[in-house]
């Protein structure tokens, strides 16, 4: 049900939902109903730059417990509402955007910090903290997630478990889903299920990775409990420009498949590497591609396995050496670009295109997305880097930039101009073995590839979102499930 | 409009979420729209739809910022937002919009009497009605000694928040008056506003002031205490740290004296204030105060064993009034260890 707030339904859902949370807990003014109506996606932001209104949900419920998550379940349940769940409100996919109005269930109340399992090593928290909270508490008793995205300081543990989300570290570290031990959930109709304590066993299925990258259309995560680590004696990261991309790409890969344990690797295109060697070190580089990589532990396991990756960079492929300070700039400024206004905003028109593939396929695929978007968008700019590797393939970071004066006027022709980028895009990808998105999650903007990628596995994922969603209310038309 | 000086921190903030963590009231209220990111959204829809300037909703939301500046600090090109802020405020009342509560403190406000001037010396200290109610000036007089007091008055800086520019400019200029005619070489505030009113935003009114201004961490920066402080939780100022650039002489004043600084909460970037940056908040949100003071009593170590000192003699009060932490002012401390 959509629900019509001149209606007498709009004040009998109010009535009841404020009895759950209490009248300063419900929003409904105009200034947070605003809020919640754009997120880090392009098409909404440009929706507001133009003056054009933005899609607003009719309630903010902001539940501090399980218990009230599950309440405002039953409720939306009943009168059939759509509730969609909010972190930090900073995906880029457009996944928690109210298209459809009903509940924003802003999960920012629900950020209890309870603490580290000093022997497991395991840290329990609600979903709604910001990840920078739960890091600096982590911090404070000499632990850390290792999860440090660029959006640690906005995003909720909740909202990365909910979108599959990574962090700088993942090449050793993992993933969201690779440190989740387990979860607490409140499913569609209101139940509150918690998963398996641990995150290996043979006792059937694994239902935390069912709701892991579900993106609130499976239920609402209202608990984790995570791996944690201690802060490591060192970390140290080095530097290097090979000749072109395809000798840098082939060192990385060099280096995953010699199973040393490195805890980052980034490696830039030659278009990404010339402004970035210019913006960070001040260099002018004609050619080359920059790849900088690090490990972290013990400080003599730290050297041991530098001293092995420095012979793969320069014995076998000839790598210049920017050394250790070159590899240092990087990570001291890994969050600097996504400050305004070195990040790319508005005027311009961009987009990530984050995929992932194997090192057999992830040249095919960089080279396809970037032919299609090059060829049929003359006046785009595409770049690329591959910023978390895996032992079998690595993720393509892949980006386009309209400038200003390529980006129509019309905001309706923009947004088609946008959507022809992605699907040309994301299918050369499909096409030569990568998927659909690697980090960021499908949500409103992706869901319309979800069946060309799944294709007969498409129907499995839709049974389940039907038998755990009878009603269709959990962010409906998000993941390219079915709309209302 | 005042907002349209600010067009490029609007571009910069609206979409940008790389604060969001350090928004104190934001994180007490858990809304969206207390976030620069929104605030500036908000305003950018001002400047395409001027009729949205008076907006109730968008008012209120404006005037409960606490204007801590942590998003400036935090931010690697350090746009503006609390700027900006008082940028609409003075919109607001140049479009003759302000709510009645804000009129109401306004008032009060102009309504304060006179400054009175008692004492001799070349050092003048304003004794400011939080000052006295912290008691930081009692403690300032027992380490300070003989210096001249100005007392009892209002210096600007609050109606300058609430946006009543002309009227701000107008008494800040009485109380440079005052100041001056002291013949005063030094001017020594605990209140950290007054010392951003002195130090700052009198440029901003066109206004100046000759004598030397420092904030009381810094006049008193040469005494030696005979007992050592020892161990202290500092909880730093909205406007020593975040508008004038890590001023270091609190810290530097308590550790001279053998402080033993422990780290407050978990982090040294979030406002631990009460909404001290916003000066008045305490009469126009009383509620999200006592939020704010709470949220600071959640995260000490021991909330009813450990000293806690503060620079801020109005984050003093506000913690005094609603948590039963064991907080100080800086010259409080210093006193009791003279």
């Amino acid at each position: 049900m959509q629900v019509n707030e001149n209606s007498y339904m709009y004040e009998m859902i109010r009535t009841e939902l404020t009895d759950i949370l209490g009248d300063q807990f419900v929003g409904v003014k105009e200034a947070d109903l605003f809020g919640h109506s754009v997120d880090f996606y392009w098409i909404p932001e440009m929706w507001h730059d133009r003056g054009m209104e933005t899609p607003k949900p009719d309630f903010i419920c902001h539940p501090s417990t399980t218990e009230e998550v599950s309440k405002i379940m039953k409720i939306a349940n009943q009168y059939k509402i759509p509730v969609v769940p909010w972190g930090g409100g900073s995906g880029s996919q457009g996944g928690a955007l109210p298209v459809y109005g009903g509940i924003i269930m802003d999960m920012k109340r629900m950020n209890k910090y309870y603490g580290i399992d000093k022997e497991s090593l395991t840290v329990r928290c609600q979903t709604g903290i910001i990840a920078k909270h739960l890091e600096w508490n982590c911090n404070k008793e000499g632990y850390s997630t290792m999860h440090l995205p660029a959006s640690i300081s906005c995003a909720t543990i909740g909202g990365f478990l909910a979108h599959r989300g990574t962090g700088v570290l993942s090449t050793k570290y993992g993933k969201i889903e690779d440190m989740v031990m387990s979860l607490e959930v409140v499913t569609p109709t209101g139940e509150i299920i918690r998963t398996l304590p641990v995150p290996r066993h043979a006792s059937g299925p694994d239902l935390t990775m069912l709701f892991m990258g579900s993106e609130g259309t499976l239920g609402i995560i209202t608990e984790v409990t995570l791996k944690v680590h201690p802060q490591p004696e060192a970390r140290e990261f080095r530097a290097y420009i090979f000749k072109d991309f395809h000798t840098a790409m082939s060192a990385g890969a060099e280096l995953m498949r010699s199973r040393l344990q490195p805890c980052a690797i980034r490696l830039y295109d030659e278009t990404e590497t010339k402004t970035h060697v210019r913006k960070v070190f001040g260099m002018e580089l004609e050619q080359g591609a920059y790849l900088v990589f690090g490990f972290d532990g013990r400080r003599d396991i730290v050297d041991c396995q530098m001293r092995y990756a420095r012979e793969i960079m320069e014995e076998k492929y000839h790598g210049q050496d920017l050394g250790s300070k070159g590899g240092d700039l990087w990570w001291e400024n890994k969050y600097k670009f996504f400050y305004p206004p070195y990040m790319f905003h508005i005027p311009q028109a961009f987009g990530t295109l984050d995929t992932v593939a194997t090192f057999a396929n992830i040249e095919n695929v960089y080279y396809a997305m970037k032919k299609v978007v090059n060829e049929n968008f003359p006046q785009a700019r595409f770049i690329g880097h591959f910023s978390h590797w895996y032992e079998w393939g690595c993720m393509l970071y892949a980006r386009f930039i309209f400038e200003e004066d390529a980006v129509p006027k019309d905001p309706r022709e923009a947004a088609a101009l946008y959507n022809r980028v992605w699907d040309m895009a994301i299918r050369a990808a499909i096409a030569n073995g990568g998927v659909i998105n690697e980090h960021h999650g499908v949500g409103l903007k992706l869901g319309r590839y979800m069946k060309d990628l799944y294709g007969t596995a498409m129907p499995v994922l839709e049974g389940i979102k039907k038998q755990l969603d009878p009603n269709n209310i959990m962010n409906p038309g998000k993941m390219g499930f079915k709309g209302i | 409009m005042n907002i349209d000086k600010y067009t490029e921190t609007i571009k910069a903030c609206r979409f940008c979420f790389m604060c969001r963590h350090l928004s104190a009231i934001g994180n007490v209220t858990f809304t969206e729209a207390d976030t620069p990111r929104v605030r500036a959204s908000m305003l950018y829809g001002v400047t395409m739809f001027p009729e949205r300037l008076t907006s109730d909703d968008l008012v209120k939301t404006m005037y409960r910022s606490d204007l801590s500046a942590c998003c400036r600090r935090n931010c690697v090109n350090h746009y503006e937002e609390n700027a900006l802020n008082l940028a609409y405020r003075a919109d607001l009342v140049e479009a003759g919009a302000v709510p009645e509560n804000i009129k109401a403190i306004a008032a009060e406000l102009k309504g304060m009497p006179a400054w009175s001037v008692s004492g001799k010396g070349e050092v003048v200290y304003v004794a400011d009605n939080y000052s006295v109610q912290s008691g930081a000036a009692a403690a300032f007089a027992k380490l300070a000694g003989g210096v001249q007091t100005v007392k009892g008055g209002s210096c600007g800086k609050g109606l300058w928040v609430l946006g009543f520019r002309e009227e701000a400019r107008k008494m800040a200029q009485t109380f440079v008056d005052v100041l001056e005619s002291t013949g005063a070489a030094t001017v020594v505030v605990s209140h950290t506003g007054i010392y951003d009113l002195l130090v700052n935003t009198l440029l901003e009114m066109g206004l100046s002031l000759k004598a030397k201004v420092m904030h009381s961490s810094e006049y008193l920066a040469k005494i030696k205490t005979a007992k050592k402080l020892g161990k202290v939780y500092y909880l730093e100022s909205d406007f020593l740290r975040n508008y004038n650039d890590d001023y270091p002489f609190p810290k530097a004043v308590l550790e001279t004296n053998g402080a033993m600084l422990q780290p407050f909460g978990t982090n040294d970037e979030e406002s631990y204030s009460c909404g001290e940056g916003a000066l008045l908040l305490d009469k126009i949100e009383p509620e999200l105060v006592e939020k704010l003071a709470k949220y600071i009593e959640a995260r000490a170590d021991n909330p009813s064993n450990d000293v806690i000192v503060v620079a801020s003699p109005y984050t003093k009060v506000q913690l005094k009034k609603y948590t039963s932490l064991n907080v100080k002012t800086i010259e409080e401390l210093l006193a009791e260890a003279l």
